[in-house]
């Protein structure tokens, strides 16, 4: 069955496709296209580097008017991510455009890794850690990336 | 929107010296005028047909709605009215003058802007309708002040365009020269069905005037033209939407509130300042009956300030009051800890859980009292005493709530059975009808007494919550008198009503009912404008809330 749903989620495949070496990868399920699973490369020059973290993104049909749910499936410690995965960014919430597509959503959220926001901390521990001890949060960040190869 | 009167109605200071009129003096002054004069005259020429002149017209219980002012004989001026020291000056309006009230705003602003209609709308809409922020503002910077706001000046009027090759709607990708498509100002182009399910969408949110371009971080307003034009075929959602608009204005002003009663559609212009409902109670009546508080919402509570209402209604639901009693009525088993309430018997207790045996003076066990059964002679030593003054004191406190909770609960309960009472009363009226052959007119007494009494039954209720709070003094002495005055008649009028119809002879019972009707509404008026005047001149300690 074709919806402006459907046929927009194929558009954004395509378009995921062709953005290679960008450092986001992702695909819908092979039974269900409502249903992404991606992978985010951590970023170099952060502590994040070498990581390959994976999301699973939820669409629905109100698509693209509404943005899709979006979840870590990786374990992450950063100061924008819930701890079960869940993350605080303003464009999945109110800042939400429907011009935006899965691409324009990875690469946000693989900005955000590079650069978190403390202010408004989704995991309070990793915020104080982020803020005050620079060099432990690098360390717990490290140890989510070792995780994430597994 | 006619009736918005010039008499000072709007000034913010008004109601500095709306209070200060004694008993002897009362002003002149506005009080509910409705928005629109045809209607309020109206309603004056019905009132006076079903109003008998002379008994109640002129009393305080139809104060609100314009259809007093027929005690004497002078012409009625809509809504010139007296205003009782405790009433406070509003305005009824319904979505049709709602919606020409933000017209004439924005038309009144327009000149002094000197750009569109529209780009005026939504500007006063990004200043929540603060005239002065907004002038000030914009005076000193007017492309930035509209660019802000995501405004243009003179925007070309919105149009569905079609025809372009190049065009590629950025949301769906479809592209093409068949498409239809809209842009805004900012020249971010959508194709019109995906312009469409997203205006509607944020419609069916509840948004209105805040609904912008599609486009990532555009802060460019979509407007008002161009939503009518995007939903033209819709008319669901455009009502929504116009709907939408008008809660929004309502919702911005902190002067302005709906009336809370279910499906009403009137709201309710009232500028008493937030700072002053510590002392002065926003009493309004919607057109629709409703009688409400506008700073709390709750129901009409004069003469109790809203602070002291909403702690009072927390009190009452809190279990707090709960564990208190259990604290003062039950002890518990040494032993096992169930919870004992002593209702009759002597002091040997025996726990029906455990089968523990102990004395319930001083709770030590039985066994130790040996023979000198029911004497427990181990009630003076140290622990034993300490344990009951703590207990005494919690009794007190609790006896203190529970002497005003049961008056406020009477005072309640009693009104809902005056609402019963009316129906009663409706049936004593035909009958004295049929019976005495008294004219419709002859028995309408009945009805005003029962009005009166519903009215008091409020109040009374409310005194009581301004008396648990209030630390006991000579004031307090005063105040309780008024109360028990006015709780006294209300009472005795409450019995003659009830049954009407007794020994006496019609004429008699109809001057008694009067008569204590027209000695009630007096009591009632004192007692209010006796609070309305204490509260302003802090006549009264209250307990620090």
């Amino acid at each position: 069955m074709s919806t402006p749903c459907r046929r927009r989620l194929m558009r954004d495949f395509k378009r995921l496709q062709g953005e290679s070496n960008s450092g986001i990868s992702g695909a819908p399920c092979p039974d269900n296209i409502m249903v992404w699973n991606a992978v985010i490369f951590g970023p170099a020059d952060t502590p994040f580097e070498d990581g390959t973290f994976k999301l699973v993104l939820t669409f629905d049909e109100s698509y693209p008017n509404k943005p899709p749910t979006v979840k870590f499936a990786s374990r992450m410690f950063h100061p924008n991510v819930y701890a079960n995965g869940e993350l605080c960014l303003d464009i999945l919430q109110n800042r939400w455009s429907p011009t935006y597509d899965v691409a324009a959503i990875l690469t946000s959220i693989q900005s955000l890794l590079h650069d978190p926001n403390p202010t408004s901390p989704a995991h309070v521990e990793a915020a104080n850690l982020y803020r005050e001890n620079r060099k432990e949060y690098t360390r717990r960040v490290r140890e989510t990336v070792e995780e994430s190869w597994e | 929107m006619s009736g918005y009167n010039s008499d000072g109605f709007m000034d913010e200071d008004y109601d500095d010296d709306a209070f200060e009129y004694s008993e002897e003096e009362e002003e002149f002054g506005h009080n509910a005028i409705i928005g629109n004069s045809a209607g309020a005259s109206q309603l004056n020429n019905e009132s006076q047909t079903e109003t008998q002149p002379g008994v109640s017209a002129d009393g305080p219980f139809y104060e609100n709605d314009l259809l007093d002012d027929t005690g004497d004989f002078e012409p009625v001026l809509g809504s010139i009215k007296k205003k009782k020291a405790w009433e406070v000056d509003y305005m009824i309006y319904d979505p049709e003058e709602l919606r020409a009230k933000q017209v004439n705003i924005a038309a009144r602003m327009e000149p002094l802007l000197g750009i569109s209609k529209e780009a005026t709308r939504l500007l006063l809409r990004h200043y929540f309708w603060k005239e002065e922020n907004l002038i000030e503002d914009y005076l000193s910077d007017s492309e930035r002040t509209l660019a802000k706001a995501g405004l243009t000046a003179y925007p070309p009027p919105p149009e569905l365009k079609s025809g372009d090759e190049n065009f590629s709607c950025a949301i769906c990708y479809t592209d093409g020269a068949d498409e239809s498509y809209l842009a805004l100002t900012c020249g971010h182009r959508f194709c019109s069905d995906c312009y469409r399910t997203y205006v509607t969408g944020k419609v069916l949110e509840g948004d209105s005037w805040r609904i912008h371009c599609p486009a990532p971080k555009c802060k460019v307003l979509l407007g008002i033209t161009a939503s009518r034009l995007l939903l033209a075929q819709d008319n669901t959602v455009m009502e929504r939407y116009e709907e939408n608009l008008t809660r929004s204005f309502v919702n911005d002003l902190d002067t302005f509130a709906w009336c809370p009663a279910p499906n009403c559609e009137y709201a309710i212009e009232c500028h008493v300042p937030r700072t002053a409902w510590a002392t002065t109670i926003p009493v309004v009546e919607c057109k629709c009956g409703n009688s409400f508080c506008f700073g709390c919402k709750f129901d009409n509570h004069l003469p109790a300030p809203c602070y002291m209402v909403s702690r009072w209604l927390q009190k009452c639901k809190d279990d707090s009051e709960t564990s208190n009693w259990i604290k003062v009525n039950t002890k518990e088993c040494v032993k096992c800890k169930s919870t004992i309430e002593k209702n009759g018997g002597c002091n040997h207790m025996t726990c029906r859980d455990c089968h523990y045996e102990f004395c319930w003076i001083c709770m030590g066990p039985w066994s130790e009292h040996g023979q000198q059964f029911y004497n427990c002679n181990r009630f003076n030593e140290d622990s034993s005493k300490e344990a009951r003054e703590s207990i005494s004191k919690t009794r007190q406190s609790l006896e203190r709530y529970i002497h005003y909770f049961t008056r406020y609960n009477n005072h309640e309960q009693s009104a809902k059975l005056a609402r019963k009472l009316l129906a009663t009363t409706e049936k004593n009226m035909e009958q004295m009808q049929r019976e005495l052959a008294l004219s419709w007119i002859e028995v309408q007494f009945l009805r005003d007494a029962v009005d009166v009494l519903s009215v008091c039954r409020s109040t009374l209720k409310w005194t009581y919550v301004l008396a648990y709070y209030m630390v006991a003094d000579n004031q307090k002495i005063i105040f309780e008198d008024n109360q028990s005055d006015l709780e006294m008649a209300t009472e005795q009028l409450n019995g003659l009503v009830e049954d009407p119809i007794g020994q006496d002879t019609v004429d008699d019972i109809k001057r008694k009912i009067m008569d204590k009707s027209t000695y009630v509404k007096t009591r009632w008026e004192t007692l209010l404008r006796d609070i309305t005047t204490g509260l302003q001149e802090n006549r009264w300690q209250f307990e620090t809330l």
